[in-house]
């Protein structure tokens, strides 16, 4: 009984989402976003049902994730009318492996970073020079990328072991101008055009750009990529829940919450950081390689300081140190401001609002990490 | 290896680039005294004093008030006046609730709400994408002295700048006001014990803070003759940058800090080839070496960490 609420609740979430996505008339879009009210208010307010779903989800937790999946595998035949969104939904899920990444530097280590559009651009131009200048083929390239990303962000380590708090945000953001300038004046990286004609992803002669057909159903070329990132996201996610969850993920835990405290019950600050540090560096380089081959390509505005400030976003309006946090703020923050393209030059503004509004009524963000439990 | 009058006009530059980053520098050393957080949108502030002090001296120029004695300390008083509420505003809106909890959602809502401002300057201000156009209300010419060329305009820019900051100075050493600055900034707990007011002298802090930004915002319209809603970000940047060299909370560091960068910026602008694209490169990298360094900053206290 509770497991069908479980995927009712799943299935009806997804129709509120693919109904707000596609309906084009505003009375449509109003209709759904007043059932999108209706539906939270239910939940909010009627205990029985939030107790229900909550049991529900906490006793059938596999069977929930499964159907999480299904939906998730589904999303891009509901979406097929509209190569658009599936690129907006690819870019959400590339959004949740740079989150993650973040995430562990951020929010699991304590180690702020504020250049992860840099480091993802390290992704990115890492992926455009070996394929445009070195003529490598581009599974290669995107599977090199991000030990790039990795390599240079070696060069922050002793700045990033010698300061700390606000000092350490200044070397990130250093970091992150000094990055943007150097692709933009720098020529064999194309300076500010950047670089072009990034070929596409071919996987055992499986060209990305042609067009997947399922039982006579064809969808737009961008759901390869789409599939591709889904399976990323998902690893992504995946083996980041366990490294939060062993005692790395509590080590650097300590170290966030206080590091002399942890240094005296035996954990190695400098290991700590740089594993962290790396190991969120490489899933940042991932997210910005595929990004690189999924259209094609790379120049210096794709990668300047407001996407760090997203990607930011991201993670903390998510849930600080929350992995499901991560994915929802993904889900939530790069395609909402898509979806309200109606509303023109008014949308960075009250982008910024709303993340203020947010961050004052839910500072903790909007699915703060559960505290730790061993049994 | 360039002629030594080259590099003691680099030098000259420098320090007029180093003033107006210590007048952005100095509001951020100023925040993080009394509250112990970085404002990110100080940046925006800064732009929006440009964008304040542009539109008095386009509205005086047409009401007829054209003579520049008459009109820039009015443009001056009202940009001050704009920033120093709007810095108070974004105290009160989304600094002061947050500085209690982690820093983190300080430095997000801070910086989403230089997003916002300066998203309002664009949508808002009329054409705001494109580059104003500052007047030229300063007189222009100049004389050489040892190879160096000086502009009678900079001799100006220079001046107000260190005037405002000497009045600063006075304001924060010899007023009561800047004696409760100083006081919370110490140690708020034992100032409010005082009979400090902590609400208010965080409020005169931002309104000071913003007010010589604003200065600075004017000072940098007068300089390059343009002004973009844009330049918030790297004016921003650089500030933090100034006030960090120079050590978080020490105003006299805040100085010396953007004195130093910008005397940075156009040497390396002189010393190394295709010097203009790449002279902020070199100053970021010199001020992370530098932090490795001195990890708190030339004038920063040394702390000492407590269990």
């Amino acid at each position: 009984m509770s497991l069908l609420l479980v995927w009712l609740a799943e299935v009806v979430v997804f129709a509120l989402v693919a109904a707000g996505i596609l309906a084009e008339r505003p009375a449509a879009l109003a209709a759904t976003g007043a059932t999108i009210v209706l539906a939270g208010a239910l939940v909010r307010f009627l205990a029985p049902l939030r107790m229900g779903l909550a049991a529900g989800f906490a006793r059938h937790h596999a069977a929930a994730l499964a159907g999480g999946a299904t939906l998730a595998l589904v999303l891009p035949l509901t979406l097929r009318a509209s190569p658009y969104w599936t690129f907006v939904a690819t870019l959400a899920l590339l959004y949740v492996t740079i989150g993650q990444g973040l995430n562990l530097q951020i929010g699991t280590a304590g180690v702020i970073n504020l250049a992860g559009a840099a480091f993802a651009g390290l992704g990115g131009y890492s992926v455009g020079l070996l394929t445009v200048t070195a003529g490598w083929p581009a599974w290669l390239a995107v599977l090199v990328a991000p030990w790039i990303a990795v390599t240079v962000g070696a060069v922050l380590f002793v700045p990033i072991l010698k300061t700390r708090g606000h000092y350490l945000a200044l070397v990130t953001i250093a970091f992150g101008f000094i990055f943007n300038i150097l692709m933009n004046n720098l020529e064999f990286t194309g300076g500010p055009q950047g670089l072009k004609n990034i070929p596409t992803l071919r996987l055992f002669g499986w060209a990305f750009t042609s067009k997947p057909a399922l039982a006579g159903l064809e969808l737009p070329a961008h759901a390869n990529f789409y599939y591709a990132a889904l399976l990323v996201a998902g690893i992504t996610t995946w083996a980041l829940r366990r490294l939060h969850d062993s005692w790395l993920g509590l080590a650097l835990n300590t170290l966030r919450d206080d590091e002399i405290a942890a240094r005296c019950c035996g954990v190695s600050l400098t290991r700590g950081k740089l594993v962290a540090f790396s190991i969120g560096n490489f899933f940042i380089g991932l997210g910005g390689a595929l990004y690189a081959v999924m259209v094609g390509f790379v120049s210096p505005p794709d990668f300047d300081f407001g996407y760090s400030l997203v990607m930011l976003s991201v993670v903390i309006i998510g849930g600080v140190d929350s992995i499901p946090g991560v994915v929802l703020g993904a889900c939530l923050l790069v395609p909402l401001p898509e979806r309200f393209r109606f509303l023109h030059e008014f949308r960075l503004l009250l982008y910024g609002v709303a993340i203020v509004v947010m961050l004052l009524y839910r500072p903790r963000g909007l699915w703060p990490a559960a505290v730790r439990r061993y049994r | 290896m360039p002629p030594l009058e080259l590099l003691l006009q680099q030098a000259l530059n420098g320090v007029m680039l180093g003033v107006m980053y210590a007048l952005i520098a100095v509001g951020f050393t100023l925040f993080f005294g009394v509250l112990d957080v970085i404002h990110f949108s100080h940046g925006d502030i800064f732009m929006l004093g440009a964008f304040a002090g542009l539109s008095t001296l386009l509205g005086l120029a047409a009401a007829g008030v054209r003579a520049p004695v008459a009109a820039l300390p009015l443009a001056f008083v009202a940009a001050i006046l704009v920033t120093g509420l709007v810095g108070v505003l974004a105290e009160r809106v989304c600094v002061k609730p947050l500085a209690r909890s982690s820093p983190l959602m300080t430095l997000l809502a801070t910086l989403s709400l230089g997003l916002v401002i300066r998203e309002a300057v664009l949508i808002f201000y009329p054409r705001g994408a494109d580059p104003k156009p500052f007047p030229q209300l300063l007189p222009q010419g100049g004389f050489e002295v040892a190879g160096v060329s000086v502009r009678y305009e900079n001799l100006v820019i220079l001046g107000i700048g260190v005037g405002a900051m000497l009045l600063v100075d006075l304001i924060i050493n010899r007023t009561k006001m800047g004696a409760a600055i100083r006081a919370v900034a110490q140690d708020p707990e034992a100032a409010q014990m005082m009979g400090v007011n902590l609400d208010r002298t965080v409020d005169a802090t931002f309104f000071l803070g913003s007010g010589l930004a604003a200065v600075g915002g004017i000072l940098s319209g007068l300089y390059y003759s343009e002004i973009h809603f844009i330049m918030g970000i790297t004016g921003g940047v650089i500030g933090f940058s100034s006030a960090a060299i120079g050590g978080l909370g020490n105003v006299y560091g805040a100085i010396l800090g953007g004195l130093l960068f910008g005397v940075l910026q156009t040497t390396a602008a002189a010393l190394i080839p295709r010097g203009s694209e790449f002279r902020d490169v070199v100053a970021f990298a010199v001020v992370m070496l530098f932090l490795i360094v001195r990890p708190r900053g030339i004038l920063g206290e040394k702390s000492v960490e407590r269990v």
